[in-house]
């Protein structure tokens, strides 16, 4: 089953594989919207998301010949689109995760069950959070990354991350609750 | 993890929503794509590469020219042993045809008709002849032209031998006639 989905659109990266321009395109349509708004999360800017999901596509199509299908065509260009994102924004000396009290979390967080909350509301919160809890939180609950991916993605510590996670996670529940 | 994550990752498609602007995007894609890869500093711009080739260059137009006077003076040589061969030739018929029309303008016995009517032929034949020398100089290595300038020379010798015949065949008429002559 894993297989199948790895495989998703193999005909149509093999095509783009041999430079294909109509497969290529293809593929682009199945998949730029949902990068653009990997790219709109990351970034917040509309011109910043596009010119990121642009480098990302040219690199993707230039570079496929590396691509093994050890995970979907999808994954593999998220990665790539997030991957650009966080360098973009280290350019632009954007803190990714906010290191304030980094040292004094070294324990892990308790715990806090928190119930479900109107998907509106969340999408207000997440406007309002500090940017770099927005990428957490974005990287861990709505692209679907564990700790371990974000601590690579990010350069942190997996307990880092998962830190940063959860503080990023309170802040928002603070912030919903008083929407 | 709890409601509120699970909430969350489970309807994470409605946090898609903004749409890309795909014609833009992709044109400037495809424009990206046709690009040719890495960045190429071309050759010609070190200016070693310049003066190899600009030596280079040289030897080639060099070369060529050199080829071409060799071949031009072998034509030439080719030309002038031809040229040679077919002046010989020339000499040859021409003293030969030169000859036997001087005798038959010095012949007593023929009359002044029959000579112009000779001497006439013998001008149409020159006429062709001169014709022929004409296109072997376009031709010089096409041997159908040689023979038919030979084959002229050839007519006129025959023509004056028929004609010094006849003229020798109506004196020996003559002369093997035992009647009287009044």
């Amino acid at each position: 089953m894993e297989t199948n989905i790895r495989f998703t659109h193999k005909e149509l990266v093999e095509r783009s594989k041999s430079g294909d321009r109509n497969s290529q395109y293809q593929l682009y349509e199945l998949y730029v919207d949902a990068m653009y708004n990997i790219g709109m999360r990351m970034l917040g800017i509309k011109e910043d998301a596009e010119d990121i999901v642009q480098e990302s596509f040219v690199d993707a199509f230039k570079n496929l010949g590396s691509f093994k299908y050890e995970s979907t065509f999808g994954s593999w260009l998220k990665r790539i689109v997030v991957n650009k994102s966080i360098n973009h924004l280290k350019l632009k000396k954007i803190p990714i995760a906010p290191i304030e009290d980094h040292e004094f979390y070294l324990k892990e967080e308790s715990e806090e069950n928190v119930e479900a909350v109107d998907i509106k509301k969340v999408k207000m919160g997440l406007k309002k959070l500090p940017a770099g809890y927005q990428q957490i939180i974005s990287l861990y609950l709505i692209e679907g990354y564990d700790h371990l991916e974000i601590g690579e993605i990010l350069d942190i510590s997996t307990s880092t991350s998962k830190s940063q996670y959860h503080r990023a996670k309170k802040k928002l529940v603070e912030i919903i609750n008083t929407l | 993890m709890d409601n509120f994550e699970k909430h969350i990752r489970e309807n994470k498609a409605l946090f898609d929503e903004h749409k890309a602007d795909k014609a833009k995007l992709w044109a400037n894609i495809a424009s990206d794509l046709e690009e040719p890869g890495p960045k190429v500093v071309p050759l010609w711009r070190s200016p070693l590469i310049r003066v190899a080739a600009g030596v280079l260059l040289l030897f080639g137009i060099a070369g060529i020219t050199g080829v071409f006077l060799m071949k031009k003076a072998d034509y030439n040589m080719q030309e002038t042993i031809v040229s040679q061969e077919l002046l010989d030739i020339d000499m040859h018929y021409k003293s030969l045809v030169s000859y036997q029309v001087q005798l038959v303008k010095d012949n007593p016995k023929l009359s002044d008709g029959d000579k112009e009517e000779f001497l006439l032929f013998m001008d149409e034949l020159d006429k062709e002849y001169e014709l022929l020398k004409l296109e072997m100089k376009k031709n010089l290595d096409n041997e159908r032209i040689l023979e038919a300038i030979i084959a002229n020379y050839k007519k006129r010798i025959e023509l004056i031998e028929n004609l010094l015949h006849q003229i020798n065949d109506s004196k020996i008429t003559n002369e093997d006639y035992d009647g009287y002559i009044l």
